[in-house]
């Protein structure tokens, strides 16, 4: 029986958004945003992180590498669900900073099965990598963490990555070891530090203070924010620290109208 | 002693097997140049190489001691291609020459045979199939290419040709020289046969493309490579089969050959996909392919194929998927190196830096198949830390007993005060791993928080008392 193409291509849609135990699935490929968990900071998002852009992630202190890290690996495990991802970590980040440990990354929550780990010699090749990941619609997400300021990593190459997420909807989050803030295309911008855990003896789940420092998504509430969030790898989700929220309420509505953030949304 | 020498020097009188001291008394004017073993087998090789335009089953003819004197090229079913036997030696001395060699050349129905003639006739000749026995019969006897010692033995026996050996009876010469001095005699004259060693293994699939205007243009050359590719997959196809490695050989019309290999993470055939991954593997090189005058021929093989059955997507398009990421993984190998494309595998012991092993992603789905279980727990904060030092680093710490956990620690310039530690987890090295050397000490680990939050993980490598008066603090991974 001649079936139409298009016909199919629904069928095959709806039937890819049902997981395997009968249930829809929490990741639906299609939705342009996936939730933090957190509902102070989806909401400050205008719902959730973007899925088709850039995400820079930086430590606030050299001591909070891990921390950045941490937080990275977490928005990954929101992105990624169960589909693969991809860690492009250039070889001079694997000395100084340690390398991935899978153990540890299960711990974590997110199962090591699912990574795909890259080790380019330098920023090209990183950069390169990072492009063919974007491109590869079969992918969760993709984390890059070049090494200190590379000056490949400029303005036309950040666009760039910015249009193959934008066309894969595979997310990118640069994990950075320090150095200045990326230029142009990125989407949002968290500077991170490591927050102590609940317990006085013992140690709690992992904390972080989180700085949102630039905010471009679509229906923004906020255009910067602090919160100390906890993760759970339990429930693969952020939500509030017990200790109070440093939530900026104001609008700052000088960075949202910016001429960047208006030449985006035109090429958007 | 003279080794080599040139038609000229021939001319001259002198011979292999002189001393130089002769040579230069009857020759002046003897242009001399030192043997040069690692140059004469480059250069060899280098010939053998651009030699398989002619057919991938070269071998190297080597004498007694190894040293390679010439090149075998085994040419069944191959001559027609190029229009017969007579137009292939006479396209290969041509262009050799052109390259500024000499040579002699013979086709025979065995490879000695052919050796023997191109070693001691001076002509480009071809034996006829079955006629061997007849045109050999006028070799000298040193065309056998036995020792020196048993050619003199055997001249002063008064045996100085072939045919003079040949027309003996066998068994007193069995029993005077061996039996190894018959089997090259029937060698010789074509009686009996032994396959040439290729030098390389010959691929299965091959398809090739010869220009009689050599090209050199990239645009060209992708074109070429990817209508190489299309009859690589109907060839394929037929077989049910898909390469699993590619080679695509560059031979260049003034000599030189370059090979080009590409390996995939699955059976592969779709033509389009082999030839991005060749673009790919092309654009990546650190000296890009140089055309010369141009490549007349280009060559497309499979050194290595598996099953592929016809290509069917799952039903929900999870095929897709896993193709996607095959494609991915390929050309991240391709531009990389495959090594730097890698799964995580877990192995089953308790020491944290070889609980992970890293493989490459293109060796498929062994990394896939391993378990992590070990590390998934229930709710609790986690036990491991998400990167680990390799190898852990030395701190200088303050534990308030030599035992216990550390209260402060300098790691890389850095004070921190620890406000929370647990452990000691205690790790003792894997005796039964290593007999006959000296036990490393046992680690005592402790997972610790400083006041910012910042989570280490650290070991105290030996036992107080027990093991040293003064253990060494080491930091081996960070909590994220």
């Amino acid at each position: 029986m001649p079936v139409a193409s298009s016909d199919l291509q629904s069928l095959r849609q709806s039937i890819s958004k049902i997981g395997r135990d009968g249930s829809l699935r929490a990741m639906d490929p299609a939705a342009k945003t996936t939730a933090t968990g957190h509902q102070s900071i989806d909401q400050a998002l205008g719902g959730g992180l973007a899925r088709d852009a850039l995400h820079e992630v930086s430590p606030q202190s050299p001591s909070d590498l891990a921390a950045a890290t941490g937080f990275a690996l977490g928005l990954i495990g929101r992105f990624a669900q169960e589909r693969d991802w991809v860690w492009i970590g250039e070889e001079m980040t694997r000395h100084e900073g340690g390398r991935v440990y899978g153990p540890g990354l299960k711990n974590f929550g997110l199962d090591p099965v699912r990574l795909l780990l890259v080790a380019p010699r330098g920023a090209e090749d990183g950069l390169k990598a990072a492009e063919d990941a974007l491109r590869c619609a079969a992918l969760g997400a993709v984390l890059f963490e070049p090494w200190g300021h590379p000056k490949q990593l400029d303005l036309v190459a950040l666009r760039r990555l910015a249009l193959a997420a934008e066309e894969s909807r595979v997310p990118l989050i640069i994990l950075r070891h320090g150095g200045q803030n990326l230029p142009g295309s990125l989407r949002t911008r968290w500077r991170v530090a490591a927050a102590p855990s609940e317990g006085r003896e013992t140690m709690g789940h992992p904390r972080f203070t989180l700085t949102l420092l630039l905010n471009r998504q679509k229906g923004a509430r906020s255009a910067s924010g602090i919160w100390t969030v906890e993760w759970s790898h339990g429930e693969r989700l952020f939500r509030p620290a017990d200790s109070v929220d440093h939530f900026s309420a104001s609008i700052d509505r000088s960075i949202v109208s910016s001429g960047s953030f208006h030449t985006y949304e035109k090429s958007a | 002693m003279i080794v080599a020498l040139d038609r000229s020097a021939l001319a001259a009188g002198l011979s292999k097997g002189m001393t130089l001291a002769t040579a230069r008394a009857l020759c002046p004017s003897l242009e001399v140049a030192e043997r040069d073993h690692v140059a004469d087998r480059l250069l060899i090789e280098q010939i053998a190489s651009w030699m398989e335009r002619y057919t991938p089953c070269v071998g190297l003819i080597e004498t007694e001691d190894k040293t390679p004197e010439g090149v075998a090229l085994d040419i069944t079913g191959a001559a027609h291609l190029l229009g017969g036997e007579d137009a292939l030696l006479h396209d290969c001395l041509t262009r050799l020459r052109a390259q500024g060699f000499d040579a002699t050349t013979a086709i025979a129905g065995t490879l000695e045979c052919a050796a023997a003639f191109a070693r001691f006739k001076d002509e480009a000749i071809i034996i006829p199939r079955n006629t061997e026995p007849d045109a050999a019969a006028s070799l000298p006897i040193a065309a056998l290419g036995l020792p020196s010692s048993e050619v003199i033995a055997l001249a002063r026996l008064g045996l100085k040709t072939i045919d003079d050996l040949a027309s003996r009876p066998r068994a007193p010469l069995a029993a005077r020289f061996g039996r190894d001095l018959l089997a090259r005699l029937d060698a010789v004259r074509g009686v009996i046969e032994t396959p040439i060693t290729p030098r390389r293994f010959i691929p299965t699939f091959i398809t090739e493309r010869r220009f009689a205007e050599p090209i050199g243009h990239e645009d060209d050359i992708h074109r070429t490579i990817l209508t190489l590719s299309a009859d690589l997959a109907r060839l394929l196809e037929k077989q049910g089969q898909g390469g699993r490695r590619f080679e695509l050989g560059f031979f260049r019309a003034d000599g030189a050959m370059r090979r080009l290999g590409i390996e995939t993470a699955r059976p592969l055939r779709d033509p389009k996909i082999i030839m991005r991954l060749f673009r790919d593997r092309l654009n990546a090189l650190a000296d890009p392919l140089d055309p010369g005058f141009g490549f007349d021929v280009i060559r497309l093989s499979v050194p290595m194929a598996e099953a592929l059955d016809a290509y069917e997507p799952d039903f929900d398009g999870r095929m897709d998927l896993a193709e996607d990421l095959a494609a991915l993984i390929e050309k991240l190998g391709v531009r990389l190196h495959p090594s730097r494309v890698m799964r995580l595998h877990a192995e089953d012991t308790h020491i944290p830096e070889r609980a992970m092993r890293y493989l490459p992603a293109q060796d498929g789905n062994a990394a896939l198949a391993t378990e992590w279980d070990l590390w998934s727990d229930a709710d609790l904060p986690p036990l491991r830390p998400i990167r680990l030092l390799d190898p852990p680093e030395p701190v200088e710490v303050i534990a308030e007993v030599p035992d216990g956990p550390p209260i402060r620690f300098r790691w890389r310039r850095v004070f921190h005060v620890v406000v929370k530690a647990e452990g000691p987890e205690r790790l003792a090295p894997e005796w039964w791993r290593m007999t006959g050397q000296a036990l490393p000490p046992t680690r005592d680990y402790y997972r610790v928080e400083n006041e910012q939050g910042a989570r280490f993980w650290l070991f105290r490598g030996g036992l107080y008392e027990r093991e040293t008066n003064d253990p060494r603090w080491f930091v081996h991974g960070l909590f994220g």
